[in-house]
């Protein structure tokens, strides 16, 4: 057979699986899928596909296993695809687009939990939470048509340390397609029983831990859609608070703030916190360049937010043990010189804490964004910082998120730069890597490794991780289908 | 006893006083606490005595761990891992199997105060931990086994529930770096502990997928998977003040309570009211403990021994108890939390029997906040081991438990274990009432044949009953047997396992037993 009648061929088995309408071979449509705002370079795929039901996607990955042809899944309707890990790396490939899964199949408010397909989007979920008083641990200022499923996928960090229970929080469980098309349903989810017979008896599927002496949830996550297909999943809630009191304080010292913002994690005190340099800041919360360029030339180098909240009859009284316990604690730190700003109205912050954004807030200030991201202790920090700034001291945004119970922090260097000019693009390219190289070879962890830092990140890591991961990969996708060449799966 | 030449290579490795395969050492290793029941689970004469492992080992450190299960490849050896050692699922499931005793590996790596967590090598235990950590105003998450078990083994390899849950959460979700001798030998690093440069014990998941899935689940595979030599997990905030005045001599402690706790002990009268009552504190994020025991298990909790439990008459009496402690770091926290408690009260019309009907003795407080309570349950019969064991919602928990008290009453009227009504369960919250779980711990007499075949009669009808009735997966899923039952109705997730458990030890060489299998 020759490429186009094996072309053809597959346009032809996949009709017959999910309908010839959900499948495109529109060179307009493909080209989209060969590359996004990263400088990752890769191919086009072959074609689109559009399912809409779990047994499409086991019926596609199974063809998949037949055919041999590669699998990008993709889940987020966002034009703003970032990061190259949905761009193929091998010619017979095709985008798996799951955006018309888009079911919120339960709200719990009991339980505090959510059912959603892949195709849920922030700018949905939100408003149809807080319509039930409840809330999402979202990401800073998610981008409202991001897939929420594939941020939790990806653990883009929650800005509440004091919920962020485990790195993977808040995915509960998943129902998943492997990479041999077998499906799987992890935590509570696997039974016995069926979910419904399991909700019959009061389950709602609120612990991702198991089945039983495994948990694969936590390899699905993180694994750029290499090792399974995720059909559904729950999430963990909060409820909405009645009342939240934001607090900004700025100074030219991180070290300062660092250690105030610990003593607030450490003691559970605030829900929203986290520490953004002024640049950031202004981008947040401001919508056109001058007003980012003002904004952040009043404020201070270095600023930390974090909100109290309460609920209820109760919330003064909370809110006042609150205020003056971290009163306290500033008084025992010698912190109290720590300046309060007002240059921001606190309704605007609650936005970017409380909302979605409909275009990404990292593109308001030169319509374009390199990130360089990582996880760290807190005594590297200030290293980091160093580093970065020296190889790039202007329009850069940064952006620390203590998650995890305050354990670690995410570490955020966005470059900014204007795409439309070559030359800065250019230099731009060979910063990112420089920087990024750097920080790597200075111990920083890159837990997230997506394009071309994959390569760099497992080199930096004992070979057995890789050696594991493989393992890992050779059981759930063995002919490895799924996303092949992400992470130290070489094609 | 071992062939000379592999009991050379061993000597050589952790010194000649660190390994013995003599009669005396090897027997006495064959015993555990409630073996004699595991054996009659599996059909055998109910003696409380495993296979005789071929020796014991105590290696000091990971090297020389590594070296041991490279001989143990080499000649075809299986080895059992143990870090405190207390429980049948540390004993060697053939007679070709050697015990890593790993006793020797004692120390507590790092408290790091900044970062909040601690690294610890296996046999540090939850007391000796805690009493560093609470220098620095933090604690540690211990299992309700109590403060004498080893962290490490509750975070890596066992379960996971504890009293202080609420505040604590569970031992697999806390888990950060970690240093791992897989089954072939390799040591494996998870997280930023697996940096070439600068490796530190931060983060144990990535980079990419999380190797924490394979480590563990729910239950941990108990030695099945490898042996796991450093860990680092969470600290959390020492919930009250960490000044302690304590007198008196062992076991009659008087303790001055600390600034600033208060327990509350409610009779909620239903499941149905408990359940509201249940979700309606967690939701307030108040409780330090927070966790429904039978009437009985609440007597036993507060009693030292069995002439003690027997004047308990106040809360013995309770019907559909809740025990709620709160706890605070400074006076207005107290109060608040006191406040929220007092609403609550008044809302679903409970009553605190503490201060009007009852009084504690000062020492449950203390044990409290060493996680000392679970140890009660040996007080009746000496006996206990839990069945079920699932978690999801409080409702499933509680469902649960109504469902089971007739099958619990049936073993109960024959006498073969101890009565508690059929009631006899412990409910704890999680992370503020995000998931519970429930375990129904049943008393029996170890020394009593009937009482111990009853026992695992009974144990075995509640995984039947489970099963049937989609109530979840329980505690001890483990085991060929055990997955072969479960897994069919658990999305065949038995041979993903099974996959697993080649993938990693090819030649079968960590005692499966308590896991599964490549079969
Ligand atoms: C009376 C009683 C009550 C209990 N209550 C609870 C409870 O409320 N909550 C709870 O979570 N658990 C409970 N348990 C189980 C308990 O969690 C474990 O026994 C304990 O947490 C683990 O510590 P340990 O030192 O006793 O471990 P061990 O008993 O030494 O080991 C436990 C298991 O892990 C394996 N293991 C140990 N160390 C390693 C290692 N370094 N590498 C690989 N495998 C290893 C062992 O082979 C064994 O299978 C209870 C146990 C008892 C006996």
């Amino acid at each position: 057979m020759n490429d186009y009648e094996s072309e053809d061929t597959l346009f032809h088995s996949l009709a017959k699986i999910c309908g010839s309408k959900n499948i495109t071979i529109d060179p307009q449509n493909l080209k989209l899928y060969s590359n996004d705002m990263s400088f990752f370079k890769g191919n086009s795929p072959n074609l689109i596909t559009w399912p809409s039901k779990t047994q499409e996607v086991v019926k596609i990955i199974k063809l998949a296993n037949q055919m041999e042809f590669s699998i990008i899944p993709v889940s987020s309707s966002s034009k703003y695809r970032h990061h190259g890990d949905t761009i193929p790396r091998k010619d017979n490939s095709i985008i798996m687009n799951l955006t018309k899964m888009r079911k919120v199949i339960s709200i719990d408010k009991k339980n505090r939990v959510v059912m959603i397909e892949p195709g849920v989007t922030f700018e949905e979920l939100i408003p149809k939470l807080r319509k039930k008083s409840l809330r999402l641990l979202l990401p800073l200022y998610p981008t409202g048509t991001k897939s929420v499923l594939t941020s939790v996928l990806e653990r883009e960090p929650i800005i509440i340390p004091r919920y962020h229970w485990d790195t993977s929080d808040p995915l509960l469980c998943t129902e998943v397609v492997f990479g041999t098309g077998d499906l799987f349903r992890t935590g509570t989810a696997a039974g016995p029983g069926t979910l419904s017979q399991q909700k019959k008896v009061g389950q709602a599927h609120v612990n991702p831990m198991g089945p039983t002496q495994f948990s694969p949830y936590r390899v699905i996550q993180g694994a750029q859609g290499s090792l399974g297909i995720v059909t559904w999943a729950t999430l963990k809630l909060e409820l909405v608070p009645t009342v939240q009191k934001v607090f900004h304080y700025h100074s030219n010292n991180i070290e300062e703030l660092l250690d105030f913002q610990q003593k607030l994690v450490k003691y559970r005190l605030c829900d929203e916190t986290f520490i953004l340099n002024n640049l950031n800041l202004a981008c947040l919360v401001k919508k056109t360049r001058n007003e980012i360029e003002d904004l952040a030339n009043s404020l201070l180098k270095w600023n930390l937010i974090y909100i109290l909240a309460g609920r209820g009859d109760l919330t003064n009284d909370k809110l006042n043990y609150l205020e003056g316990d971290i009163n306290d604690l500033m008084g025992d730190s010698n912190l109290e010189h720590l300046e309060s700003s007002n240059l921001i109205d606190r309704n605007e912050i609650l936005e970017c804490t409380n909302n979605y954004t409909s275009e990404p807030w990292r593109t308001r200030y030169k319509c374009s964004y390199q990130d360089i991201f990582f996880i760290s202790n807190f005594e590297n920090i200030s290293n980091y910082i160093k580093k970065v700034e020296l190889k790039y001291p202007e329009n850069l945004g940064i952006y620390f998120q203590p998650i995890n119970q305050g354990t670690s922090y995410h570490c955020e260097f966005d470059l900014y730069y204007d795409s439309k000019n070559e030359k800065e693009t250019k230099d731009l390219q060979g910063k990112f890597n420089e920087i990024s190289i750097d920080l790597m070879d200075s111990g920083a962890f890159f837990n997230r490794p997506y394009g071309y830092w994959a390569k760099e990140v497992y080199a930096r890591h004992i070979e057995e991780t890789s050696i594991a991961l493989r393992k890992v990969k050779s059981i759930f996708d063995p002919k490895n289908v799924l996303n092949p060449g992400v992470l130290c799966f070489d094609e | 006893m071992l062939q000379k030449q592999v009991l050379e290579q061993f000597q050589k490795i952790v010194g000649p006083e660190n390994v013995d395969d003599g009669e005396v050492m090897t027997n006495a290793y064959s015993y555990n606490w409630c073996m004699e029941f595991v054996n009659s689970m599996e059909g055998k004469e109910p003696l409380p005595f495993s296979s005789i492992p071929k020796a014991v080992l105590l290696p000091s450190n990971v090297e020389e761990v590594q070296q041991i299960v490279r001989i143990c490849n080499k000649y075809n050896i299986q080895f059992k891992a143990q870090s405190t050692g207390l429980g049948p699922w540390n004993q060697p499931s053939s007679d070709n199997c050697v015990i890593l005793d790993l006793r020797r590996m004692n120390k507590i790596i790092k408290i790091d105060e900044r970062n909040l967590f601690a690294v610890v090598e296996p046999y540090v235990s939850g007391a000796q931990l805690q009493a560093e950590t609470m220098k620095v105003g933090l604690m540690v998450h211990m299992p309700g086994a109590g403060p004498q078990v080893s962290p490490l083994a509750s975070a890596t390899s066992m379960n996971g529930p504890g009293f202080t849950s609420p505040h604590t959460g569970h031992s697999a979700r806390n888990v950060l770096g970690v240093e791992w001798v897989l089954p072939d030998g390799e040591i494996l690093k998870l997280g930023s502990t697996g940096l070439k440069n600068n490796s530190d014990w931060y983060i144990g998941d990535g980079p990419g997928p999380s190797l924490r899935g394979i480590m563990r689940g729910w239950a941990g595979a108990k030695s099945g998977i490898g042996v796991f030599t450093k860990v680092a997990f969470k600290l959390f905030p020492y919930p009250c003040s960490t000044k302690f005045k304590l007198s008196g001599i062992s076991p009659n402690y008087e303790f001055e309570i600390p600034d600033y706790m208060k327990l509350y002990v409610i009779d909620c009268k239903s499941y149905n009211h408990l359940e509201k009552v249940f979700l309606k504190i967690e939701e307030e994020e108040i409780s330090f403990i927070c966790s429904h025991l039978s009437s009985y298990g609440l007597g036993a909790i507060f009693s030292n021994s069995i002439e003690s439990l027997l004047d308990k008459i106040p809360i013995v009496g309770m019907k559909v108890p809740l025990v709620v402690l709160i706890a605070a770091r400074t006076k207005r926290e107290f109060e608040y939390k006191q406040k929220v408690m007092s609403k609550i009260m008044i809302d679903f019309k409970l009553e605190n029997v503490i201060g009007s009907k009852y009084n504690p003795n000062s020492l449950f407080y203390a044990e409290a906040l060493r996680s000392n309570l679970g140890l009660h349950g040996f007080i009746a019969t000496g006996g206990f081991q839990s069945s079920k064991g699932q978690c999801d919602t409080v409702k499933v928990c509680l469902k649960t438990t109504k469902m089971s008290i007739p099958l619990k009453k049936k073993y109960i009227k024959r006498g073969v274990i101890g009565n508690d009504f059929g009631e006899g369960v412990w409910i704890t919250s999680y992370e503020s009432g995000h998931y519970f779980h429930i375990e129904s711990p049943t008393m029996f007499d170890q020394t009593d044949e009937k009482s111990v075949k009853g026992m695992a009669e009974n144990m075995e009808e509640n995984h039947q009953f489970d099963l049937i009735k989609h109530l979840g997966a329980p505690f001890f899923v483990e085991g060929d047997k055990m997955h072969d039952l479960f897994g069919p109705e658990m999305m065949n997730y038995h041979i993903w396992l099974r996959k697993i458990k080649k993938a990693f030890d090819p030649n079968g060489i960590a005692d499966s037993g308590f896991y599964i299998s490549a079969k």
